[in-house]
């Protein structure tokens, strides 16, 4: 069910989600982002990696299915641990909770801490965002 | 992007990392909320942010990181995909008509048994030199 995120305590914990990163998907981002760093390096090494700001945006949309951040809501802060690179086609399992919850001026602060792992179990990402969220 | 990466042994304190410049627009900020699928009308709806605090769109500011991702992919390679850290706040918003800069520099170097840790200062800057992302990498090499 889809809620409004300044409505969750402290605590909650976010429904797990899934995504496989599909190839169709990186090259879309990868013409998005302009990256072309990350193809250059890959073609190199004949694998088929995907962008680790890829995986942090799509795990991101994953969590989106679910909370819903009002208009005006903005991205304060990030934090990123890639564990490993990924390729397309793999399946990655996220969870996510909210880790903080105040009020400054005329805004909410939430941060939202998340994990993502692949088929086997193993954490693959790691992050915790802060998003302002109006009152 | 100016430099390439060139070997391990590059990378001493104060070394700068590859800088790029990013010209922005409204269809660069569309394409880029189509691939993630995060269409806050802040970034999208010219009309609705217009009575913003902001006067106008601006650009995601996970579109601002991959710039930054881009710049420490060329900078480390497989050392940024695998082991890579980072950690910034956002300072500012990038304007839809604006052009950033990606920079950065090595600020510490550790050598350890299991290879040496780089902490890199990053950030991203406006046309005007304002701050808009400044934090911190990490990678092992």
């Amino acid at each position: 069910m889809n809620k409004a995120i300044e409505a969750l305590e402290k605590g909650h914990r976010f429904s797990a989600t899934a995504f496989v990163l599909d190839e169709e998907a990186v090259v879309r981002y990868l013409e998005a982002v302009e990256d072309e760093a990350l193809p250059r390096l890959a073609q190199a090494e004949g694998k088929a990696w995907v962008p680790p700001m890829a995986v942090a945006a799509l795990a991101l949309r994953s969590l989106m299915e679910e909370m819903t951040l009002p208009a005006g809501s903005i991205h304060g802060s990030q934090e990123l641990e890639f564990v490993r690179a990924l390729e397309t086609g793999e399946r990655i399992a996220c969870r996510a909770w909210l880790s903080h919850r105040s009020q400054r001026g005329g805004y909410w602060v939430l941060a939202v801490g998340m994990e993502g792992a692949d088929e086997s179990g193993r954490s693959v990402l790691a992050g915790r965002l802060t998003v302002m969220v109006p009152r | 992007m100016r430099q390439e990466a060139v070997g391990e042994e590059r990378w001493v304190m104060g070394a700068e990392l590859p800088s790029s410049a990013k010209t922005l627009s409204q269809e660069k900020i569309d394409r880029y909320a189509r691939a993630s699928g995060d269409f806050n009308p802040i970034h999208v709806d010219p009309a609705f942010a217009a009575q913003t605090p902001f006067g106008g769109t601006i650009a995601h500011g996970m579109l601002l990181l991959a710039y930054l991702s881009e710049m420490l992919t060329a900078a480390f390679g497989q050392a940024w995909l695998a082991g890579g850290r980072l950690k910034i706040r956002f300072r500012g918003a990038a304007r839809s008509d604006e052009t950033v800069t990606i920079g950065g520099h090595v600020q510490r170097v550790q050598e350890g048994h299991e290879g040496r840790r780089l902490w890199c200062d990053v950030e991203c800057l406006n046309q005007q030199g304002e701050v808009l992302i400044a934090g911190q990498a990490e990678v092992k090499l």
